[in-house]
Order: C-alpha cells, then structure tokens, then sequence
C-alpha cells in the first residue's frame, strides 16, 4: 500500500507539475495575443500581424502541450485517486464538468478559427475568436482552482448518509481561500507570460537588434511585468493571510514553527529536521513572524506541535516558499529595471538582453515553487479535515503504476526537450521567419 | 413526476462517446493514413484536420468526464480495470497531439520523425481505445480468449477509424490525393466488413448476457434492423467510391456519410447490448450514479451550455467547409 501511494503521489506529481507549466503560460498569453490582434486591427501596421503570428505559434505549440497533458490528469483523478471521486465526487464531480463544458470546448473550437481562420472569417469574428479562447482559458481556471480551493478549504458541503454532498453551490464555489488563490495564479500566469514574451524578445534582440517587433514585444512585456510584480507582493501577503486563518497548519510549516509561542521569531533561512522536530543553522528576526502575520509582536502563534500528527513535511514547503518569495524579487526587480531601461525607444545594452533572456522562465519556476508550498503544505489532508491523501489512493497496483510512470517520464521528456527546441528556434528566427 | 436523472446521463455519456468515435475517429484515421502519402499530400492531409483535432478529443474528456460525475462507481471499476491501455492510449494522444504542431515547425528529418510518431501516436491511440473496448464488452474476464478478443476488436476500430479517414479525406481533398483516398476507403471497408462479421461472431460466445439479449425471439427479427441497414450503408460507400473512381458524377460527401452511418448503427447495437449495465453484468446506471444534486447542478450546466456548443462547433465546420488547402497557418 506503501508503495502504491508513494508511486501514485510521484505520477501524479509528475503529471501536474509538467501540465501547469503550460496553462500557466497561455491564460495570459492568450489575453496578451489579443492585445498584439487588436493592436493590428487599429493600426494596420504589418509589424503587428507579424508579432501576433509569430506569438500564436508559440501559444498554438504551448497551448497543445497543455491540452494533451491535461487530458492525461483528467483520467488520473480516477485511475490514480479513486477514492477522491468515491468521497467527494460529487462536489469534484460537476465542477471538473463545467470546465469541460464551458472552457475546453469554447477554447479549442474557438483555436481552430484564430489559428487557421484568419483569410476565412471577417476581422471582427477573427478578433471575437482570439477573445473566446482568451475566456476560454481564464474560465478553465476559475473552474480548476475554485475546486483546488474547495479542497484546500471546503465550505458548502452537507454529509448526508456518509456521501459528501453541496448544500450550497455558491459556498463551494466561493469558498474561503478561492478569490485570493484565483487571483494569485492569474496574476502568477501574467508574470509568467509577460517575462516569456520579454525573455524570447531579449533572445532574439541578441541575434538582430533592429528587429523593431521584438523591442516592441520586449517593451510589452516589461512594462506587463513591472505592473503585475507590485500586484503580486499585495495579493501574495493577503493570500498568505487567508491561509493563516483558514490553513494555519500549513503557516507553521512555512515558517517552520515547531511550538505554539508568544513573539515567535520570523526564520529567514535554516535547515528544517522533521525528524528532530527543530531548525538547525537558523537566521532569525526575533519576534518577525508575528508581527508579519498578526502585525503585533508579541501575538502567539500556533506551532505544528497544535496539529500534531496531522502535519505536512516542513522542509519542501519552508524552502519551496523562500525559493518562490526569491524568484518573485528578483522579478521584481528585473521587471523595473527593465522598464527604466526601454524607456523612450532605447535598446539595452547586450548583458541586459542577457539577463531578460535568463530571466524568460522564471515564472515557471516561481509557480512550481509556489503549487509545491500550497500542494505539500496542505498534507497529510487531500480535502482538508475530509480526506486524507492516503485514503484516496489505489486502483493500480505498484507494478503498473511502475510502468505508466516510466512512460510518462520518457514521453514527458521528450515532449519537452522538443518544446525547448522549438521554442528557441522560434524565438532566434522572430517575425522574419 | 420527476426526471430519470441517470437515463439522462446514460443518454448523454452515449452521446459524447458517439461524438468522439466519429470525430476523432476521421482525424485519428487520417493520422494512420500518413505514411501511404507522400510528403506534399501529407501536408494537404494534416491541414484538413488542423482546425477540429482539439475540439475532437474534448468530446473524450466530456464522455469519459460524464462517466467520471454521473457514474463514480463505475469510473473506478472500468478505469481501474484499463489502467495500462489508457495509459498506452494517452501516451499515444499526446504524441499526436504535439507532433500536429511540431512537425509545422520542423525541417528535415526532424520533420519526419514527427510525422512518424504523428503516426505511431494515431495507432497506438486507435489500437488501445478498440483493445479497451473488447475488454469493457467481455466485463474484464482474464484469460487468453478474452484477450485475444480485445486484440480482435483493437485491429477492428483501427479498421473503422481508417474508412472514417479516407472518406473523410474524399470530402476534404481532390485530384491525386482524393483517388487515393478512394482506394484506402475500399481498403478500409472490406477491413470493417470482416472485422464486423468476425466481432459479431464472437461477442455472443466472449458475453453470455448479449448472447441472451440477441437470440431473443421475436425481438431478434427487429434487431435484424441494425446488421440490414449496415450492409446497406456499407453499400452505400463501396458504390459512391466506385463510381468516383470511375469519373461518375457523385457526391463526395457521399462516402463519409454511410461511414458515420455504419459507426452509427454499430453503436447502436453496442448500446442496445449493454443497456442497463455500465459494467455488463456487475452494475447498472442505477446503482453507480452519483447522488441527485450532483446530477442536477450539472444538467443545469448541460441544458444551458450545449445549444451554445453545437452551434459553435456546426459555425467552425462551415468557417472549414471545402477542400482542405495548405497554407492557412505559417
């Protein structure tokens, strides 16, 4: 059993830590293809149609990524989790439905016209159909995360007869943690997709530095950026607030706080020993967590000694937080400092290009940090106070979750070793491809 | 008096699934197709289905989503029971899936090695979907027959999808392209006429409860219906693709018509075999819904939603209408 749920966990990790790289790219990308389509529209300047073609295939390429890895995780929440679906199933159940209905089909319906339609239909339905996929997958997202939120902090429900059931759909669908989750992720998509279409801009600026699209596209998605960096800073603290009221657990595991205490020190960087139970080499700010969290420092806060066994590892969540935070400012930063200085036209000198190159997936890994943090930092819970994670597993034996994993692990890598490929060599040709 | 809420469902599952055998079925078909086409055919090939691919396979995840919502019990049994050959089948739609939009963008022998594993993907996927299907048919009994049955039926819906792809291409493309079409189309039906004929045989032995639901007197001689009107559809294609190959005047949507016709009755009387159960013999629509609020908040969602769905799916296939033509993207 052992093996079956830590195999389960593994390609379930594997699944959704490869799948979000790519929604998390095209929910903003998509919005920003449809600025690059009406910006043509307006203008009628070549230069736009050219950088709204180029973009589409890098959305088209990402956004099939997307597709076929997630078709993959909607099979999974059965095959890998049954009993998730025998739980709570139906609260689960309708929301994955209504994405399906109401996103997956309006985007890829809608893709085929924006990618394929554009001397076949009027502008104007061309521009309605870059925006029907744009909703499209802001729609998916609200569908996905009010159900991760749900799980995270279930309200809404009625037991009746042992099966979890809505009493109220509008508490399930706007539960406690869902608005700041929401909008903490669509902000993380812009950041993502404003430091790509920056990033791929720098790349191809080193190779052709009269490329007038891409110092245009460049601009774009530093000044994107350096609007949304801010944003996230105000959101991220307010979620990070959410969490300590409805999920204080994962708080203390964050902040490694092994013991409930009065003027407890903020730690900014130890080695966590969940065997032990303490933090070794810690730099501390005495009294920094409760003044941060309850901005008063000598508030208590509840250590994982008050949610004793039910607690998640410490280290992945307390270093995956400092990792995304890192990342976040260095964001931040970059995004700023970047705006300066594309100010009035001006092309940045060549390590700059190469520092806004290096910088073109640091949304991915900021994401990745922030999912594990949430995602790690809710266990042992998979529905909180509901069902735990190990209650949800089985279905497959070992052997063949053994081999499917494997295959996924080969197609994955491929798959994306081809993405990368593509992905530079579309960037490097830019519009005069 | 109050809805069948899972009759609904039932209805709708069947819907989705008919829906995604038949529309990606004519792109998984056109997939398998590619290595008999040279490398500008191929091109003409892949861009006739281009634009509906995506939306296709979205008719899976809505079937096998409804399936997941409105019959949990049964998702477990049947999935659980799958698990290496939806694996294998996911492997293979990914694959395909990216390599549609990889080998647009390669040059060389880049760009052959995606338009093999654009066909590799196709055939696994096709392969695997029919091997499920003869293992969900015989209720998952273990043994070298029941195996070997699926492995029947795996071949069989490679068969199917293959026809779907060569008529879907008479519809979709001209000259050279569609005379070959055509010889693959007859190819593909005599394909299907065996492997009907040889299915048909075996499921009364490989299921003892469709075997009972068949030689059911007199309900059999209605039955003879479904076997009657597939031999006339069948007829139908091998006619139009004869007299098209002749030069005759005839419709070309003509083949791909009676081939939806036949994928059409074929399900019918896979339905009409396994209704009530979802799992034969183990559990009916019944006993594996989810509970009523689940299945009502979702019908909301269905009602409202799918007039929209259909009338911007049936807008995308007339924004297509016509003979394929590369060049659209790039």
């Amino acid at each position: 059993m052992d093996e079956v749920l830590l195999l389960s966990r593994a390609q379930f990790g594997l699944n959704i830590g490869f799948h979000i790289l790519f929604p998390t790219l095209t929910i903003a990308l998509a919005w920003i293809l449809l600025y690059f389509r009406i910006r043509y529209a307006q203008s009628g300047d070549p230069a736009w149609l050219a950088t709204y073609k180029l973009w589409t295939k890098v959305f088209a390429l990402t956004f099939a990524m997307g597709v076929v890895t997630g078709i993959t995780m909607s099979f999974q929440f059965g095959t890998n989790w049954p009993g998730f679906m025998l739980k709570v199933g139906n609260i689960a159940g309708p929301l994955l439905a209504y994405e399906v209905l109401t996103a997956f089909f309006l985007e890829a319906t809608f893709l085929g016209i924006m990618l394929f339609g554009m001397n076949r239909v009027p502008g104007w339905m061309h521009i309605f159909a870059s925006a029907m996929v744009a909703i499209g997958t802001s729609l998916s997202a609200f569908w996905i995360l009010a159900l991760n939120s749900w799980m995270q902090t279930p309200t809404g429900h009625v037991v009746q007869a042992g099966q979890i059931i809505a009493g109220d759909w509008w508490q399930v669908l706007f539960n406690p943690s869902f608005p700041y989750r929401f909008t903490h992720m669509l902000i993380a998509s812009g950041l993502t997709a404003a430091f790509v279409v920056a990033g791929l801009s720098a790349w191809r600026l080193l190779r052709a530095q009269d490329d007038k699209s891409a110092r245009a596209t460049l601009r774009t998605g530093l000044v994107l950026a350096a609007v949304l960096a801010p944003a996230q800073v105000i959101v991220g603290d307010q979620h990070g607030m959410n969490t300590l009221e409805h999920q204080p657990a994962k708080i203390a595991a964050i902040e490694a706080i092994w013991k409930t205490e009065k003027g407890v020190p903020l730690v900014l960087l130890a080695i966590p020993d969940d065997e032990k139970r303490r933090n070794d080499f810690a730099i501390e700010i005495p009294k920094g967590a409760s003044l941060l969290l309850k901005h008063d420092a000598d508030a208590e806060l509840k250590g994982l000694d008050a949610f004793a066994p039910d607690t998640a590892p410490v280290a992945p969540v307390f270093f995956a937080f400092r990792a995304m935070v890192g990342i976040g400012v260095l964001m931040f930063i970059v995004a700023w400092w970047g705006v300066w200085a594309t100010r009035r036209g001006m092309l940045p000198p060549r390590w700059m290009l190469w520092t806004f190159a290096g910088f073109t997936f640091s949304g991915w890994a900021a994401t990745e940090c922030g999912w594990i943090v949430t995602e790690i930092g809710r266990q042992p819970w998979l529905v909180t106070g509901i069902l735990r994670t190990a209650d949800a597993a089985g279905g497959a034996s070992g052997a063949q979750l053994g081999a499917s994993l494997t295959g996924y692990v080969i197609t994955y890598a491929g798959m994306f070793l081809a993405y990368m490929v593509v992905l530079t060599h579309l960037a490097g040709k830019g519009t005069q491809a | 008096m109050s809805l069948d809420l899972p009759l609904v469902f039932a209805a709708l599952m069947g819907l989705a699934m008919l829906l995604y055998v038949v529309l990606d079925g004519y792109d998984l078909g056109v997939g398998m197709l590619m290595p008999a086409a040279d490398a500008r055919e191929q091109d003409l090939m892949v861009a006739s289905i281009g634009p509906f691919w995506d939306a296709n396979e979205t008719w899976l995840v809505l079937g096998v989503g409804i399936l997941l919502v409105a019959f949990p019990a049964a998702h477990g049994v049947v999935l659980g029971a799958l698990y290496l050959p939806v694996a294998w089948m996911l492997i293979g739609l990914m694959l395909r899936g990216v390599a549609f939009e990889f080998r647009m963008k390669a040059e060389g022998w880049h760009r052959e090695l995606w338009n093999w594993l654009f066909w590799f993907g196709s055939f696994l996927t096709s392969f695997a979907q029919g091997f499920m299907l003869g293992r969900y048919i015989t209720g998952f009994h273990p043994g070298f027959g029941y195996t070997l049955f699926a492995l029947l039926v795996g071949a069989s819906l490679c068969g199917g999808y293959v026809l779907l792809g060569a008529t879907w291409l008479i519809l979709k493309t001209q000259g050279v392209l569609q005379g070959k079409a055509l010889g693959w189309a007859r190819w593909g039906l005599a394909w299907v006429a065996l492997a009907i004929a040889l299915v048909s045989l075996a499921t009364p032995f490989a299921s003892q409860s469709v075997q009972l639901k068949w030689f059911d007197f007199p309900r059999t001689l209605a039955l003879l219906l479904l076997p009657l009107a597939t031999l006339a559809a069948g007829w139908l294609v091998w006619g139009a693709t004869g007299r098209l190959k002749r030069g005759e005047p005839a419709p070309d949507w003509v083949p791909f018509a009676a081939a939806v016709a036949i994928f059409t009755l074929a399900f019918a009387g896979l339905a009409y075999s396994l209704f009530p159960f979802v799992v034969i013999d183990r559990m009916t629509i019944w006993e594996a819904a989810a509970h009523p609020s689940a299945l009502k908040f979702m019908l909301v969602g269905v009602v409202i939603v799918l007039p929209f769905l259909i009338a911007y799916t049936a807008f995308a296939y007339r924004v297509f209408r016509g003979k394929a033509s590369t060049g659209l993207y790039e």
